[in-house]
């Protein structure tokens, strides 16, 4: 997991490999750090290759303690197997939930 | 029945099921039960109990239309003949339920006593009537008698089912507001209870005479023994103290709550001081009255709690600080993450630092939590911490307290010259070398009667305020819960073992006997016993059908297994009553959405429908991925995709239908299947679909898939696994005794693939 923080408040933290019971606790810690002080938290999932529902769980959870505590939480989509367990939970066609990806590194060192 | 005629029945449902909750008195119950049925379901209904020895009680009658009161009284009053071939003794004797869709004069002969009970009977116009058994905790405790006739209504048998259902939840309803405990003795019980509770506890009946007080009452009120209060009049007892409510006005006996409600007003809680006047000890008590009334409306007692608010008034930022602590405390079992959470709650309001240290093996002492309000210093503080544990041995406070188990205040840490921890800073208190602080408290982690297992310090350093007494005793108090938690976690972690045991049992032991119908299922659980995992399956009759489901909660260890367990009964119970997959399912979400915190569980539920050489299967998801349909050697998904359980307040899940035909399957699994990890891939819905392509029957689809997942797997089991196959058995030219019933059985196996 890798956190960068993108302007003055918003933290995309982007996940790699397999997001699943095995790799949950990271994944936990690395929301954990890049939540505190962020107006907008940004997941990316485009370079995960498997996530199961404890994955999941920790979405819905993170979406949860957004709404509750006054930030936004958002998810770039994943690859289609990893989008597929967005569809088994229903949560597919939530266009709340999921954002395009932010503009890459490089264009904050220029 | 009609669509809106059935949302009217639901509905109906649903009201009993706000007042099932067992909170509401037992006359205010069944007079609120009756409401719900009559108009809405019958024109006259009648509510019995029945007691084990067999001793009728009518305990409600409702009747609408003219002449209603009059005709309700008489009811009331009336006492079904023990022998009547028809009616309510015969569904109490058999415990069957009885519909008589039209009423005769001679079934109201046999159902009458005498000539004036005849002509009562008539007086109701009944053109149908259902009679209908209670049942709780598997014994019949009442009946309902339902009639229609002045509304122009009838009977059918749909009503009859109708009622059966209702009556379930009536049974329910009845036996939570303590019907069955009122027919076997609920004073003796009630007294028993009352008389060991901690909070005080008095009865006054509907005259002037306090007829019950428990030991914590005559505690609270100053007094040598029950038998003091009893022996008093409520104004010779009111006489031993000066009551003044919040403002400082005095309060007199008829401005209590208890008097209040004795008179019928209203009784809303009261906060008073009290100070008892013989030796002048004062005491912030809140009284709260209940009237409590008959059957027939009017006052039988009136029971008051009181409760000592004394410390809560004395330190109302303290409590609540507590009170959020106790819920940071009791929501996880992992000790780590509470005490952190803890320590976090502390700061800024309480200290400006908090650390807790726990006791290692040998001399080390770890710190476990640290906190303040700006983490980069946490954060700092914990690398310290970490880089030079703190010792046992080491000449500081926080070993001292460890060692003693004696709390301590340092008020201000500059007027310690003599004191050998003079040279106080961070590390004094196992934060952080270099923080210098003014005031300081440790307080031990101990739990009564056991030396302590850390020590809990907060101090005061930017803001510079310092600690007086009553921030010491809030710190013990802190500490004490804080070590409860700790050794509540222990245990659980001892228990887990009971917990594998739990799961093991919350599976049913062996699949049912079906007609038509084959099963076939496999179960293997993940990991060690102290990691238990929360997949579970469940096969059970429901009217009209089976259901049969799989189901996969989030997490693990004995959280798992408890939310298992709510999870399997609620859709059981669920299930039988309502005989619908949805409904069944929405109870859960509900009973999810109660917890504390996020409970998730997805499930795939199917209700297996066999009438007459037509069979169905109506499948929900919920949060859980499609089940296989194996027609014609072809395996389709099945399944409309929708929310977890528990995630949110209300959700869509919606049933798909599908035709069984002959050598048809069914196949419900959980995700462990699908996230089977093989050398580079998971094993996925394809591969499944795949292993099911030309499965001739379920015991085969069961074992092809058990297979394909050996050879699959590679590593260890990461997740529960279970399989569960419903086939419709090949019937084609066999007589119906040939068909069905041959059972496979479950295989159940532990840990590991290979």
């Amino acid at each position: 997991m890798d956190v960068r923080r993108i302007g003055d408040a918003s933290v995309l933290v982007s996940a790699r490999g397999d997001i699943d019971l095995s790799t949950l606790a990271k994944a936990t810690a690395a929301l954990d750090d890049a939540r505190a002080g962020a107006t907008t938290l940004l997941l990316d999932l485009r370079e995960v290759g498997f996530m199961d529902t404890s994955g999941l769980r920790l979405v819905i959870e993170e979406r949860q303690r957004a709404a509750s505590n006054g930030y936004r939480f958002a998810v770039v989509p994943g690859p289609r197997k990893v989008h597929r367990l967005f569809e088994i939970a229903g949560l597919a066609g939530d266009e709340e939930l999921f954002v395009d990806p932010p503009p890459p590194a490089g264009g904050e060192r220029a | 029945l009609s669509a809106s005629a059935e949302d009217d029945r639901l509905a109906l449902l649903a009201s009993i099921d706000e007042i099932a909750d067992g909170t509401v008195l037992l006359g205010e119950t069944v007079a609120r039960l009756l409401e719900f049925v009559v108009p809405d379901f019958a024109d006259v209904a009648t509510l019995d109990t029945i007691s084990p020895e067999g001793v009728f009680r009518r305990i409600g009658s409702r009747v609408e239309g003219p002449g209603r009161e009059e005709l309700e009284r008489a009811l009331l009053k009336r006492r079904p003949i023990p022998d009547a071939p028809v009616g309510l003794p015969r569904a109490l004797a058999s415990a069957e339920s009885q519909l008589i869709e039209r009423m005769t004069e001679n079934d109201l002969h046999a159902i009458a006593a005498d000539e004036s009970d005849f002509e009562l009977l008539r007086a109701l116009e009944l053109r149908s009537a259902v009679f209908v058994p209670l049942r709780a905790r598997g014994r019949t405790v009442g009946a309902l008698a339902c009639g229609v006739g002045t509304s122009g209504r009838q009977y059918g048998p749909d009503d009859l089912r109708f009622a059966e259902v209702l009556s379930g939840r009536l049974a329910l309803a009845l036996d939570n507001a303590g019907l069955s405990a009122a027919v076997t003795g609920l004073e003796q019980r009630l007294e028993a209870t009352l008389t060991n509770l901690a909070e005080a506890v008095l009865v006054r009946d509907s005259g002037d005479r306090i007829v019950f007080a428990n030991d914590a009452a005559a505690r609270l009120l100053g007094l040598s023994s029950v038998d003091a209060i009893t022996a008093a009049t409520p104004e010779q007892l009111m006489a031993l103290y000066d009551v003044y409510d919040e403002r400082g006005r005095a309060v007199t006996l008829a401005d209590l709550p208890s008097a209040r409600a004795a008179r019928g007003e209203a009784a809303h809680p009261l906060l008073v001081r009290n100070v008892i006047r013989a030796t002048g000890e004062q005491r912030w008590l809140l009284h709260k009255s209940t009237p409590v009334f008959d059957a027939d409306g009017s006052l039988s007692i009136v029971v008051s709690v009181i409760e000592d608010l004394t410390e809560v008034k004395r330190a109302e930022l303290a409590q609540r600080l507590l009170a959020e602590a106790g819920q940071a405390l009791s929501s996880s079992l992992d000790y780590g993450e509470t005490l952190q959470r803890v320590a976090r709650l502390a700061v800024p309001g309480l200290a400006d630092w908090c650390a807790v240290l726990m006791r290692g093996d040998g001399d080390e002492l770890e710190q476990v939590a640290v906190a303040h309000v700006d983490p980069e210093q946490s954060a700092q503080a914990r690398k310290v911490g970490a880089e030079h544990p703190a010792r046992l041995s080491h000449r500081t406070a926080a070993a001292q307290v460890i060692r003693t188990g004696r709390a301590r205040l340092i008020a201000e840490v500059a007027e310690l010259p003599d004191d050998p921890w003079a040279q106080i800073d961070g590390e004094l208190l196992g934060f952080n070398r270099g923080v210098r602080m003014r005031s300081a408290i440790i307080v031990p982690l101990a739990v009564a009667g056991h030396a302590p297992i850390g020590a809990l310090s907060l101090a005061m350093a930017d803001s510079d305020r310092v600690f007086d007494e009553m921030d010491l005793a809030l710190a013990r108090e802190l500490g004490h819960r804080a070590a409860i938690a700790v050794e509540n976690a222990r245990l659980y972690t001892e228990r887990s073992l009971i917990a594998t045991t739990l799961q093991r049992s919350l599976l049913p032991p062996e699949l049912p006997d079906i007609r038509g119908l084959r099963l076939a299922g496999f179960y293997q659980a993940a990991g060690e016993q102290n990691d238990v995992g929360g997949d579970f399956y469940d096969v059970f009759e429901v009217p009209g059908g089976w259901m049969v489901l799989v189901g996969d909660v989030a997490g693990r260890g004995p959280e798992a297994a408890a939310l298992t367990s709510l999870s399997r009964y609620t859709i059981r119970t669920a299930g039988k009553l309502l005989g619908d997959p949805v409904a069944a399912l929405e109870q859960l979400n509900a009973a999810l959405r109660e917890r504390p915190g996020l409970s998730l569980v997805s499930v795939c539920c199917a209700l297996v429908r066999n009438v007459d050489g037509d069979a169905t299967a109506s499948l929900v998801l919920a949060g859980h991925p499609p089940a296989f349909h194996v027609h014609d050697g072809i395996a389709r998904p099945v399944g409309v995709f929708a929310p977890f359980l528990g995630a949110y307040e209300s959700g869509e899940w919606r049933m798909v239908t599908v035709r069984l035909e002959p050598a048809d399957q069914l196949v419900l699994y959980t995700d462990g299947v699908i996230d089977t990890v093989g050398e580079e891939d998971r094993f996925g819905e394809d591969r499944l679909a795949a292993t099911l392509r030309g499965a001739p029957d379920a015991a085969d689809a069961v074992a092809r898939i058990k297979e394909a997942l050996t050879h699959f797997a590679r590593g260890p089991q990461v997740d529960d696994v279970a399989v569960i196959a419903v086939e419709r058995v090949r019937a084609a030219g066999a007589s119906p005794s040939e068909q069905g019933t041959v059972r496979v059985g479950l295989e159940r196996e532990r840990g590991g693939w290979s």
